[in-house]
């Protein structure tokens, strides 16, 4: 790439080493629950003891991680929905428009992601239980949105900001209304950007667990907030084969939307 | 008024207000686009906050409908107790060497990642470094039970082959929470440094080894001191990460080991005891913004060059 391209010592080679032995360590826990799913044994030694769909078999035929399953999916959809309208709007006018106060707010509006979430959680746990509405699914889902619109607000903002002005100002010069502007020119143009935080806030609210941790109302338990309850009492591979199918989920859903939307344009953000 | 559209300008970065003639009631309108985000974030984190900050400082219990009369005594008993500071500076120590561990192992990953020339190997290092933070954190803390537990995969496979008669004590201890917890929060560590370093000009270091350095020494004496900022950065961001986790300390700890949020989660959702878990929380929150006021006052002697 450079000019001058140094060559590397035997220093480079120690960092590689080293460096490999790190990244090892940060794979190793996630590939060790890939195999703990699909071996038969109940627990896991090298070498394994055997290939089995067993695990999965009991985690799809659960009725109790079922139904937490469909909590986290059904949370995380109405939260993708709801942040990313409530998140592009704050954007659109945030980058756009010149008010007094501006820079004040949008820094405002990034905090709850400074804020360890554990803390949103108690202190809306509380405020929750004060206004008497105590544990609900609409305030579960009022909280993953407050904690998960910040994500929106950046990506859009960062697209907002490499963009001409000057399309939107050449589309109202040659006739278009405000709303035509927006849904013909805008709207596409910020597309990526709503896209790649819509799809970090669909994992961010399926794994979260700070937040839920004391917002679910019990019997109705997001997925993460059940494995961890099962954990305490069992430590059989069903857990295995639900975070299995977890990771699926997720590479599922990045993938889609690659197909869909063509996620290689805003890898880039 | 529209600027020609063919001259080839580059976007910049930040631009002056767009021109776009808009009456005072467009303007208006547009302005009611913020007030959905306006009013989630006043109605469910501003208020929240300020009534846990409020409740902190309250005496009985505000739902029984108690008279209401502010106090310190939450306060003072949290400072007045040895427990309470023992469990302080245990969340605080784990914090520390988790935060500095992820420095030590994070950091020499973070400069070949910003230095590496070869695309194919930045691309491995960057998905083995972002793929676990798209899992779950209780799916990467069940891992290091699998891994780490009597029965897990270390201890199950070296008694199996009879090196051991029992089991290594590798978790339910501080060492398993502090494996996890560098897990799950070194890739924060990783991508700040590795952003800090990327922005420094590699000929720096050449112009330092013409000059007759060795390797070791252009790195100590030019980027190291140079990428000060980031390591600042993503210590305060580790750090304050750790000492708020709830999940890794009480998994891995087998439940035996006591940490500030795991207190917060048992006064208030155990007990309901909210003024005084409320209190316990504002510490919490005290110990993170501490951090920074403490980050802020290093980079400012960084800036004045009194650490260099």
């Amino acid at each position: 790439m450079e000019a001058t391209a140094r060559t590397r010592g035997p220093g480079w080679r120690y960092l590689t080493a080293f460096n490999t032995a790190v990244l090892i360590f940060l794979v190793t826990p996630v590939f060790i629950v890939v195999l703990q799913a699909f071996n038969s044994g109940l627990f896991l030694t090298f070498p394994p003891e055997g290939f089995s769909i067993r695990w999965f078999v009991k985690f799809f035929t659960s009725r109790h991680f079922m139904a937490a399953f469909k909590v986290s999916l059904r949370l995380a959809a109405y939260t993708v929905v709801i942040s990313s309208i409530v998140g592009t709007a704050a954007a659109l006018v945030l980058v756009r428009q010149r008010f007094w106060g501006r820079d004040f707010l949008s820094a405002a509006f990034l905090s709850p992601l400074l804020l360890p979430a554990l803390l949103t959680g108690l202190a809306l746990f509380q405020y929750y239980v004060l206004l008497g509405w105590g544990r609900t699914f609409t305030g579960l889902l009022l909280a993953h949105v407050v904690v998960t619109t910040p994500y929106i607000i950046r990506t859009v903002t960062a697209v907002l900001q490499n963009f001409e002005v000057s399309l939107e100002e050449a589309a109202r010069n040659l006739g278009a209304n405000e709303l035509q502007t927006f849904l013909y020119i805008t709207l596409p143009l910020i597309r990526p950007g709503v896209m790649a935080g819509a799809i970090f806030v669909f994992i961010v609210s399926y794994d979260q667990f700070p937040v839920s941790l004391f917002l679910v109302q019990s019997g109705f338990e997001t997925l993460p907030i059940y494995m961890f309850g099962y954990l305490k009492y069992s430590f059989d591979p069903t857990i295995a084969a639900a975070s299995t199918a977890s990771i699926a989920l997720s590479l599922i859903v990045v993938l889609l939307l690659e197909r869909i939307f063509g996620l290689h344009q805003f890898a880039r953000l | 008024m529209a600027r020609p559209a063919l001259t080839g300008r580059p976007a910049t970065e930040s631009r002056p207000a767009p021109p776009v003639p808009a009456g005072r009631r467009s303007r208006g309108t547009r302005l009611l686009l913020l007030l959905p985000g306006l009013v989630l974030f006043l109605a469910f984190f501003v208020a929240p906050l300020s009534v846990m900050i409020a409740i902190s400082l309250m005496r009985g219990n505000p739902i029984a409908g108690d008279p209401i009369v502010f106090t310190l005594e939450h306060y003072r008993r949290i400072f007045g107790d040895s427990f309470y500071m023992r469990v302080l500076w245990n969340t605080i120590k784990l914090g520390l060497v988790a935060t500095a561990a992820s420095l030590v192992l994070g950091y020499p990953l973070a400069y070949q990642l910003a230095r590496t020339r070869e695309p194919g190997a930045r691309r491995i290092m960057l998905v083995a470094v972002l793929s676990p933070m798209l899992v779950g954190i209780v799916v990467r803390i069940y891992g290091w039970m699998s891994i780490l537990a009597d029965t897990g995969l270390i201890n199950a496979t070296l008694m199996k082959l009879g090196v051991l008669s029992r089991p290594l004590p590798l978790m339910y201890n501080e060492f398993g929470i502090v494996v996890a917890l560098v897990h799950v929060f070194i890739p924060f560590m990783i991508l700040t440094i590795s952003g800090v370093i990327s922005g420094i000009d590699e000929s720096l270091e050449e112009a330092a080894e013409n000059l007759g350095a060795t390797r070791w020494q252009a790195f100590r004496e030019v980027t190291l001191p140079l990428s000060l900022p980031g390591i600042l950065a993503g210590c305060l961001l580790v750090f304050s990460l750790t000492v708020s986790s709830y999940v890794v300390p009480i998994l891995m700890g087998g439940f035996q080991y006591m940490t500030l949020p795991i207190l917060v989660y048992q006064e208030i959702a155990g007990i309901f005891n909210f003024a005084f878990g409320a209190a316990l929380a504002v510490l919490l929150l005290a110990v993170g913004l501490s951090v920074i006021v403490l980050y802020y006052r290093i980079l400012s002697l960084v800036g004045q060059g009194v650490l260099q």
